[in-house]
C-alpha cells in the first residue's frame, strides 16, 4: 500500500508540542482538539490502570506525552480538567513501584507544573509527595522526589515564609519520625529538615524538636542524623551564608570586557544582571542580621533530653550502637551539659571504664569528658575521674604523646571546674614540666599556668609565681567556691569610665587648672554637646559617688608601674582599699546614669580596641586562649592531642613537605621541560626566545651571512634602528 | 612552528609499502584473522536447529507473540495475517482462546501502521461473536482511545473497530460499565459535539471537522453513521432481545452471561456516573436525554446543513432518534431522578 500524502495543517496538529503551543495561545479556539485529547487521555488512564505494568513502551510514551500536554495547558480549562491532578496523584500513589522510571518523573513533573500554575496549593503536592519519597524502592525515584519536594519548599518560602505551609510539613516530618522510632523512614524527615535548617528556610524551635526526637530514635541511622545536625547543622549554616555572600561580582572585570569583546545584547544583559546582583547585596548588607538562634539553644527542656540520650544510648546495656555512633552521641551529651550547665550526675561515674590508654579513641572520650565538665559540677563527682586519668595517663611509663593527652585534659576539665583538683595531685603533675618531651612538658606548664590564675593555694609557694603571689597577698585574687556565679555586668563598663575620666582631665589641663580636683567644680567647666552634658551631669550628681580621702594623692590606682611593686605595707593597704571603691563606682556606672548613644558607639570602640590589644600581646594575660574559644563551639579530639604534633616529624613527613608545591617528577624531565609542557596545556604560547630557537636554520642562515659582510655604517643604522624601535614600543608601537 | 620529523613520519607511515627483509617473517597485515584454533563442533549461539518442524501449535503462539511485541511493522503484520489464516480455517485453529488472543491483540488497535490496523480487523472479524462478549470492556476501552486519536488514520481504522463490535456484541458494549456514556462523550469529543461548545457563548463553528478536507470529512460521515449504529443498539427494545426460551428456565441454572454480577459492583473501585452501568433501554434513554440529546440534535442540525455524506449520514440519525425505535416515544418524568437523588446525597 503506498504513503497516504499528510496534508500539511494534519501534520502540524500530529504532533503535541505544537498543540499545545496553539492550545496556550487561543485556549477557546481549539476547546475541541482539548476536549478530544483529553477524551484520549481519559481512555489511556483507563487503560493504563487495567494493566499498569504491562503497558508497552509505545503505549506509555503516548501517555505521557498526553499527560505533559494536559498539565500544560491545564489552566486554560480549570472545569475540564478539575479532576486531573487528584487522579496523578492517585495514579502516583497507588502504582508508584510499578510505573515505569519515565512515567514516573513525568507525572511528578506534571504535578509540579500543575503547583507552579496554582491549579494546587504546595501543601497538597507535599503532602502526596512525601509518603511516596518514604516509600519507594528505588533510589533515583527518591532522590528526584527529595530534590523536587526541597525545591518547592524553597519556591514557597521564597518570597516571604509560608508559614501555614511549614507548619504542616514540620507536623508531617514530627508525625513520621515519632511514629515508628524503629524504621530507618525518619532518614528522610532528617534530611529535609537539615537541608532546609541550612539554607535559614527553617529557624525556629519545631524542626529542632523534630531533630530531637530523631536523636531518641532506635535505628541507628536515624540517630547519627539526628546527632549530627546538632554537632554540625548550625557550622554548615554559617558556611553556607558566607559562601553565598563570597560570591562577589567584579563590575570593572565585565566593564572592562565589554570594551574589547564584541557588543551583543547578551552582554549588555550580562552587566545589567550584575548590576542587579550588587544592587541586591547592598540592600542584603544593610538589612538587620536575621535572629538566629543556634539548634542547641531552641532546644526545648535540654535537661530531659540529655538525660534520655545518655540513659537510652549510652547507659543502657542492650543497644548495639557503634562505636563511632556512641562517641557521636557522647559528644552531643556533653556539649549540651556544657553548655546548659546541665546535671546528670550518672554520667561521670559511667566514664570511669574508658579512661585508659588502651581504650579505641580515647582522645574523643577525654575531650567529651571536658566538655560535659562546668562549675555547677559537684567536685566530687570528677575527683575520681581525674585520678584515674593521672594514673593511667600520666606516669614516666607512659609514652610521652599518651601523658601529654592526659594532662591536657586534666587541665580542661580543671579550667572549668577547678575545685575537682586536689593539692597533692596537682603538685605531682606539675613535676612534668621538666620533662624532656616538649609535649608533655608544656601540657604541665598549661596546668600549673591555670591554677596560677584559678587557685594558687593549691601550688608550692615557689611555684605560684609573682602576679599569684601578690594577688593572694592583697585579696585581689578571688577565689571561687563551688556554685559561686559572676554578676552580670556590661563589657568594657570600666574602659569607658577610666576614658571619661581621663577626657575630664584633659580638658581641665586644656584649662590650665589642675589635673584633679573636686568633682563639683566640673559642672560648671564642662561644655560638651548636649548629649555628654546629660551623662555627665547625673554621673555627677549628688553624694552617691563614694570618694574615698585619699583620692587626690592617688588618682590612678590602675597606672601603676612595675617599679612601684616594692612599696610598704602601709601603701599597699591605701592600694587595697581604692581598689574597693574604684570597683564600686565601676558598677554604679550603669545603674546612676543613663548611657546615651554617643555613650554606647564609644564603649563598641573601646571595646573592639581592648580585643586588639589582647589579641596583640599587650596586657596579655595566661588565661586568653580559653576565654576566646567560643563556648558555643564544643571541645574536640584534636584540642586535647593538638601538642603531640609537636614532636619530630618523621623522614617521610620531611619529604613529603619538601615535595610539596614542587612539579611532578613522575617522568624524568629537566624543570624546563615540566614547565614548557605545563604551559602548553594552559594553552598558553611560547616565548619570543622559545620562537627564535626553533626557528628554522635555513631561514637564520641568510641573515647571518650579510651580517658578517657589513660595513660600519650600516651596523651603526641597524643599531639605531633598534633603540628607535624599542623607545617606540616595538614594530606593531605598542601603547603609542 | 615546524612540527617534529616524528610526527610527519607517523602522518605518511599509513602509505608506506612495507618493506620485506631476508631472512624474517612477513609482517602480518592490521587486519588478519588469526585461524590457529581448533573446535570439535560449532555452537550456534541465537539460533534452534531442529529437523522437525514446530507443531501448529507452537507456530500460532509464536505469531501471535511476534504481532503482539515485534518492534517491526512488518513482522507484526504478517504474525496478524498468519494468525487470521488459522482462525479462518473449518474448524478454526485457537489453542489459547478468544479472551487470551484480544488481550494481546487490543492494544494494537492505536498501531502506527496502517496495514497492521487493517490485518488486524480482517483477524477481529474472524472470531465468534459470543465469544467476543466476554472481553467486551476491555475492547472498548481500546477503541475509545483509538477514536480520539491524534492521528486521523488510526480515529478512521477505529471507527472500522467499532462497527465491528456493534456486529459482534452490540447489547453487551452497551450495557457494559462505561460502554454507554464513556462511548457518547468519546463520539461527541470526536464530532466536536462537545457540551462544553457553546456555553459561554463561543463555538468553533465545528472546526474540528471542517478543517480536515476530503477523506476527513467522509471520516466524519463514518463517524455520524456509527455514532446512529450505536444508538439504534442502544435503544433497541427489550422485548426483542429476551423472551427466546422458557421463563423459568433461567432462574435454576447459573448465569451464562459474562459478569454476569457486574451491577453489584462487588471488587471494583466506585463508579461514577460516566463509569456506571446502563442495563436497560430507559436508564439509557434518560441519560442520553439527560446529558447528550441537546448537543446531538444541534450537531445534527449543523451537519445536515453541511450536506454532502455526512450530511446525509446525519440525516439518518436524525431519523432514528424522531423514530419509535430511537427517543421517539421517551418521556422524561417529572420527577426526579435517581441520580439527582444520588447527587443531593
Amino acid at each position: 500500500m503506498p504513503k497516504r500524502k499528510v496534508a500539511a495543517l494534519e501534520k502540524i496538529d500530529a504532533d503535541f508540542p505544537s498543540l499545545q503551543n496553539k492550545i496556550r495561545r487561543d485556549p477557546k479556539s481549539y476547546v475541541d482538539d482539548f476536549r478530544r485529547q483529553w477524551d484520549q487521555y481519559e481512555s489511556q488512564r483507563e487503560i493504563f490502570l487495567v494493566a499498569p505494568t504491562t503497558a508497552t513502551a509505545e503505549a506509555t510514551e503516548h501517555f505521557e506525552n498526553l499527560v505533559n500536554l494536559i498539565a500544560h495547558v491545564a489552566d486554560c480549562y480549570p472545569e475540564a480538567t478539575a479532576t486531573f491532578p487528584d487522579d496523578l496523584k492517585t495514579m502516583l500513589s497507588l502504582h508508584h513501584a510499578v510505573l515505569g522510571s519515565e512515567l514516573r518523573e513525568k507525572l511528578v513533573g506534571s504535578l509540579i507544573i500543575l503547583r507552579r500554575k496554582e491549579i494546587i496549593d504546595t501543601a497538597n503536592v507535599l503532602t502526596c509527595l512525601f509518603p511516596i519519597l518514604v516509600s519507594s524502592p528505588s533510589k533515583t525515584f527518591r532522590a528526584q522526589l527529595f530534590s523536587k519536594i526541597l525545591n518547592d519548599m524553597r519556591n514557597s518560602n521564597a518570597r516571604s515564609i509560608n508559614h501555614p505551609l511549614n507548619r504542616t510539613i514540620q507536623t508531617v516530618l514530627y508525625n513520621l519520625v515519632t511514629a515508628d522510632r524503629s524504621s530507618p523512614r525518619a532518614i528522610w524527615a532528617i534530611k529535609l529538615t537539615r537541608e532546609l535548617w541550612k539554607r535559614q528556610i527553617w529557624t525556629d524551635a519545631k524542626p529542632v524538636d523534630v531533630m530531637k526526637e530523631a536523636c531518641l530514635s532506635e535505628n541507628e541511622k536515624v540517630v547519627v542524623g539526628g546527632v549530627r545536625f546538632f554537632l554540625g547543622g548550625d557550622k554548615e549554616r554559617e558556611e553556607l551564608e558566607d559562601e553565598e555572600s563570597d560570591d562577589d561580582v567584579d563590575l570593572s572585570k565585565i566593564k572592562h570586557q565589554m570594551t574589547i569583546n564584541k557588543k551583543s545584547r547578551k552582554q549588555k544583559k550580562q552587566y545589567s544582571k550584575a548590576v542587579d546582583k550588587l544592587h541586591k547585596q547592598e540592600q542584603k548588607k544593610h538589612k538587620p542580621h536575621p535572629l538566629n538562634f543556634s539548634a542547641l539553644h531552641l532546644l526545648h527542656d535540654p535537661q530531659t533530653f540529655a538525660e534520655e540520650l545518655f540513659s537510652r544510648h549510652l547507659q543502657s546495656t542492650k543497644n548495639k550502637l557503634s562505636l563511632d555512633t556512641k562517641l557521636l552521641v557522647l559528644q552531643l551529651v556533653t556539649r549540651l551539659i556544657g553548655l546548659h550547665k546541665l546535671t546528670v550526675v550518672a554520667l561521670y561515674s559511667w566514664f570511669i571504664k574508658f579512661l585508659t590508654p588502651r581504650q579505641q579513641s580515647v582522645t574523643s572520650f577525654l575531650a567529651s569528658l571536658a566538655q560535659g565538665t562546668h562549675n555547677l559540677v559537684p567536685p566530687d563527682a570528677l575527683e575520681p575521674l581525674i585520678q584515674k586519668i593521672a594514673n593511667e595517663f600520666v606516669s614516666e611509663a607512659a609514652a610521652n604523646e599518651v601523658a601529654a593527652a592526659g594532662l591536657n585534659s586534666i587541665r580542661e576539665i580543671c579550667a572549668r571546674q577547678p575545685l575537682a583538683m586536689t593539692e597533692t595531685l596537682l603538685q605531682d603533675l606539675i613535676q612534668y614540666r621538666k620533662s624532656k618531651d616538649k609535649g608533655v612538658m608544656m601540657a604541665a606548664k598549661g596546668l600549673l599556668s591555670l591554677f596560677r590564675e584559678v587557685d594558687p593555694e593549691l601550688l608550692k609557694k615557689k611555684d605560684r609565681g609573682k602576679d599569684a603571689t601578690i594577688g593572694l597577698k592583697d585579696g585581689s585574687l578571688l577565689i571561687r567556691k563551688f556554685g559561686h556565679e559572676d554578676t552580670g555586668e556590661i563589657e568594657g563598663l570600666d574602659l569607658l569610665e577610666k576614658w571619661k575620666e581621663e577626657e575630664k582631665k584633659r580638658k581641665r589641663v586644656e584649662r590650665g587648672l589642675p589635673e584633679d580636683a573636686a568633682s563639683d567644680e566640673e559642672d560648671v567647666a564642662s561644655e560638651d554637646d548636649g548629649w555628654e552634658v546629660d551623662s555627665d551631669d547625673s554621673s555627677d550628681s549628688g553624694g552617691w559617688i563614694n570618694v574615698s580621702d585619699d583620692e587626690e594623692e592617688a588618682p590612678v590606682p590602675k597606672k601603676r608601674k612595675a617599679g612601684e611593686k616594692d612599696v610598704d605595707d602601709q601603701e599597699n593597704g591605701d592600694q587595697k582599699e581604692e581598689d574597693k571603691a574604684e570597683e564600686q563606682r565601676l558598677s554604679k556606672l550603669a545603674t546612676t546614669t543613663i548611657l546615651t548613644p554617643a555613650d554606647l558607639a564609644k564603649l563598641q570602640e573601646l571595646r573592639a580596641a581592648a580585643a586588639i590589644d589582647r589579641a596583640m600581646g599587650r596586657n596579655r594575660k595566661k588565661d586568653d586562649a580559653n576565654a576566646s574559644r567560643h563556648q558555643d563551639d564544643g571541645l574536640t579530639a584534636e584540642q586535647i592531642e593538638a601538642p603531640a604534633k609537636l614532636r619530630k616529624l618523621t623522614k617521610e613527613e620531611r619529604v613529603a613537605l619538601a615535595k610539596e608545591g614542587r612539579p611532578d617528577r613522575n617522568e624524568h624531565k629537566s624543570t624546563q621541560a615540566i614547565n614548557k609542557s605545563k604551559k602548553e596545556a594552559a594553552g598558553k604560547s611560547t616565548s619570543n626566545k622559545e620562537k627564535a630557537r626553533k626557528k628554522n636554520f635555513l631561514m637564520t642562515l641568510g641573515k647571518a651571512k650579510s651580517k658578517q659582510k657589513r660595513s660600519l655604517v650600516e651596523t651603526r643604522k641597524v643599531l639605531k634602528a633598534h633603540v628607535e624601535k624599542s623607545t617606540r614600543g616595538g614594530r606593531r608601537r605598542n601603547g603609542a | 612552528m615546524g612540527k617534529s620529523a616524528k610526527r610527519k613520519k607517523e602522518k605518511k607511515a599509513d602509505f608506506q609499502k612495507p618493506k620485506y627483509k631476508v631472512g624474517k617473517a612477513k609482517p602480518k597485515a592490521s587486519n588478519v584473522t588469526d585461524t590457529s584454533f581448533k573446535a570439535k563442533s560449532i555452537v550456534m549461539g541465537q539460533q534452534s536447529l531442529s529437523t522437525t518442524a514446530p507443531d501448529v501449535i507452537q507456530q500460532f503462539k509464536h505469531s501471535l507473540s511476534v504481532a503482539s511485541s515485534s518492534k517491526s511493522d512488518k513482522q507484526r503484520q504478517e504474525g496478524l495475517a498468519h494468525l487470521t489464516g488459522q482462525l479462518s480455517q473449518q474448524p478454526p485453529v485457537n489453542p489459547v482462546g478468544t479472551h487470551t488472543l484480544l488481550a494481546k491483540l487490543l492494544p494494537l488497535i492505536t498501531d502506527s501502521s496502517t496495514p497492521v490496523r487493517k490485518q488486524l480487523l480482517k483477524l477481529f472479524e474472524q472470531l465468534p461473536g459470543e465469544q467476543v462478549r466476554y472481553a467486551v470492556e476491555q475492547a472498548t476501552m481500546f477503541i475509545r482511545a483509538g477514536l480520539t486519536h491524534l492521528s486521523a488514520d488510526i480515529s478512521n481504522d477505529a471507527l472500522n473497530f467499532m462497527e465491528w463490535l456493534l456486529d459482534a456484541a452490540d447489547v453487551d458494549l452497551v450495557s457494559c460499565p462505561g460502554g454507554w456514556i464513556k462511548t457518547l462523550n468519546t463520539f461527541c469529543a470526536m464530532l466536536g459535539w462537545s457540551a462544553a461548545a457553546g456555553k459561554d457563548g463561543w463555538s468553533s463553528g465545528g472546526r474540528g471537522a471542517a478543517v480536515r478536507g476530503g477523506k476527513a470529512s467522509l471520516n466524519q460521515s463514518r463517524a455520524i453513521e456509527i455514532l446512529a449504529k450505536f444508538l439504534a443498539a442502544g435503544f433497541v427494545p427489550e422485548e426483542a432481545v429476551a423472551e427466546d426460551e422458557g421463563d423459568w428456565d433461567h432462574l435454576y441454572r447459573l448465569p451464562r452471561d459474562p459478569n454476569a454480577f457486574a451491577y453489584l459492583n462487588l471488587t471494583g473501585m466506585r463508579r461514577d456516573e460516566d463509569g456506571e452501568m446502563y442495563a436497560d433501554r430507559e436508564s439509557r434513554q434518560r441519560v442520553f436525554h439527560r446529558r447528550f440529546l441537546t448537543h446531538v440534535v444541534k450537531g445534527v442540525e449543523a451537519a445536515k446543513k453541511e450536506g454532502g455524506t455526512s450530511g446525509r449520514a446525519a440525516a439518518g440519525l436524525d431519523q432514528l432518534l424522531r423514530s419509535d425505535m430511537g427517543m421517539g416515544d421517551y418521556e422524561p418524568l417529572g420527577a426526579m431522578d435517581t441520580e439527582d437523588l444520588l447527587d443531593l446525597w
